[in-house]
């Protein structure tokens, strides 16, 4: 079974955290200076968010006519996982639980600095009510 | 040994071994379906005796020779990947033969998905499981033994406009076919066979070391480590050896299949970034780093002992850590024997650099697998020992 019930879920969980991570004086302006915009697709359920940077935006489903640096699209399950710091994202993209369209080294690259976003979330599910999300495997 | 819950292993690529199998080409052609061969290759190995043989074979087949691409440098670019292709095409091959080091193979890889699928190589490939099905036929036959390229399903290939790796990641990329004739590596230099030989042992001991190390990578990495400290030094200095010639091109082989599966750590991880910001040889990056590596990682990894065995050392008797530096010994030993350099100033490297090597092997994806969670000042105080 999901662990998200259905898109609203997923959207309501992940759109707030994204928006808190760029506002987070240590993660938010590293993040943004990259100048990324990062497409995710989700399915399971299905949803779509962008992260723009140079606009210091989240948006929440697809917009057509913004043409991202990367895409990567996953299992939303998976999204969860890496917010939880349990998806190594080079393993996760060898073995195709994550699929990415684009630069990798640029994603890379952001990847020390959104270590710190894991605890942030487990912290920021409880905070919403969502503790049943936190202890997955 | 403690088994993990999951994993998954991947090689879809048949591998022939045997001094004399170039001549099972036209066959193995004919087995895929192919008829008209394109051959990718660099300058030095098309001018070597076996080439020939290789163009004599073709032609006395029913396999059509419809082209030759040897402007393959020794790190391939993204516009010499698009000018093969174009040529390629044009010749309308329906199998690519990448005769070469990994550099000539991971250039025919990214040639095979423009012939198969089209596009362009940066709009519309570059990344990972993007491919939806088998593409054309590849056979590779690698000149060296080092990369294990033959049997990878990935291929970096460098973009000079942007100064970056550009990393294509699909299980369609497998060559179907790997030829490991060791006699096609009789004329590789003694340097050269050094240098890829370390390349092969730092895959071997960094599978080992990765996060993601699992129990048939395991097995592949340990016998290619038997493999290499049994041959390595004498395959430098008696290259004609066909037997050793063999066993280091097997060892290369199951490094790269087990790399390929249980990916590299931190070794690779400075390597990369000093091939980008120096222009150091993998090879020789990876032979100078890895003892530093492994003494890095020493007190969050109980697994060198295994590599000590599996360099033949009586381990009996002694605790995992003892074990281990054993092992950490033996590796530098062999790089001393290879006449290898031994620290990154003899190479090229400066030490104001070292920091910003540090930094960029942070952001390599294989600092993800290490087995030590790394920080950037614990990375530069490593490259300054290895300095």
């Amino acid at each position: 079974m999901a662990y998200f019930k259905d898109t609203e879920q997923f959207y309501s969980i992940l759109v707030p955290f994204f928006n808190d991570l760029i506002n987070n004086p240590e993660i938010g302006p590293k993040v943004l200076a990259s100048g990324l915009i990062i497409k995710f697709i989700y399915h399971n359920p299905e949803a779509v968010i962008i992260v723009h940077c140079p606009n210091s935006e989240i948006i929440q489903g697809d917009r057509e006519e913004i043409k991202p640096d990367v895409i990567m699209s996953m299992n939303s399950d998976v999204a969860h996982r890496f917010w939880l710091g349990k998806v190594n994202l080079m393993a996760a993209l060898t073995k195709g639980d994550i699929r990415a369209k684009g630069p990798i080294p640029k994603i890379m690259k952001l990847i020390p600095i959104i270590k710190g976003a894991y605890a942030i979330y487990k912290d920021y599910l409880k905070e919403k009510g969502f503790e049943e999300l936190v202890n997955v495997e | 040994m403690p088994l993990p819950e999951y994993f998954q292993f991947q090689c879809r690529t048949k591998v022939i071994f045997g001094a004399g199998t170039i001549k099972e080409l036209p066959n193995e052609i004919k087995i895929l379906g192919s008829k008209r061969a394109f051959i990718v290759t660099d300058k030095v190995v098309r001018n070597l005796d076996f080439f020939k043989k290789i163009e004599d074979i073709l032609k006395s087949s029913k396999v059509e020779l419809v082209g030759i691409f040897d402007e393959v440098p020794v790190n391939s670019d993204i516009e010499v990947c698009n000018k093969g292709y174009k040529i390629a095409q044009k010749r309308e091959s329906d199998i690519l033969i990448a005769v070469g080091g990994g550099s000539v193979i991971d250039t025919a890889k990214a040639m095979n998905i423009l012939v198969s699928e089209g596009g362009d190589l940066m709009e519309d490939h570059q990344g990972a499981y993007l491919l939806e099905g088998p593409l054309k036929n590849l056979i590779a036959i690698p000149t060296t033994a080092g990369t294990g390229s033959e049997v990878t399903f990935t291929a970096v290939i460098r973009d000079s406009s942007q100064k970056l790796k550009i990393s294509f990641i699909s299980p369609y990329i497998f060559p179907n076919t790997a030829i490991l004739d060791p006699e096609v590596t009789i004329s590789c230099p003694p340097e050269l066979t050094a240098s890829t030989g370390m390349d092969a042992l730092s895959h071997a001991v960094e599978s080992i070391h990765s996060l993601q190390n699992e129990s048939i990578t395991d097995a592949l990495a340990l016998h290619a480590i038997k493999l290499i400290s049994e041959n390595l030094w004498e395959v430098v200095y008696n290259g004609e050896n066909i037997n050793t010639r063999g066993n280091m091109l097997i060892a290369a082989n199951i490094a790269g299949l087990a790399f390929t599966n249980a990916l590299v750590g931190c070794v690779h991880a400075m390597a990369h970034a000093l091939g980008g910001y120096y222009d150091i040889p993998h090879g020789i990056a990876n032979s100078i780093l890895l003892p530093y590596g492994m003494e890095y990682n020493l007190d969050y990894c109980n697994r060198y002992a295994l590599v000590a065995k599996a360099f033949g050392i009586n381990i009996e008797g002694l605790t995992d850590k003892e074990a281990s530096r054993k092992a950490i010994d033996v590796v530098l030993k062999l790089t001393k024997d290879c006449s290898m350099p031994q620290k990154l100033r003899e190479v090229g490297v400066k030490e104001e650099g070292l920091n910003k090597i540090a930094e960029i092997s942070m952001y390599d994806g294989s600092m993800l697998n290490n087995p030590r969670e790394a920080t950037v000042e614990e990375i530069e105080e490593l490259l300054r020992k290895a300095y």
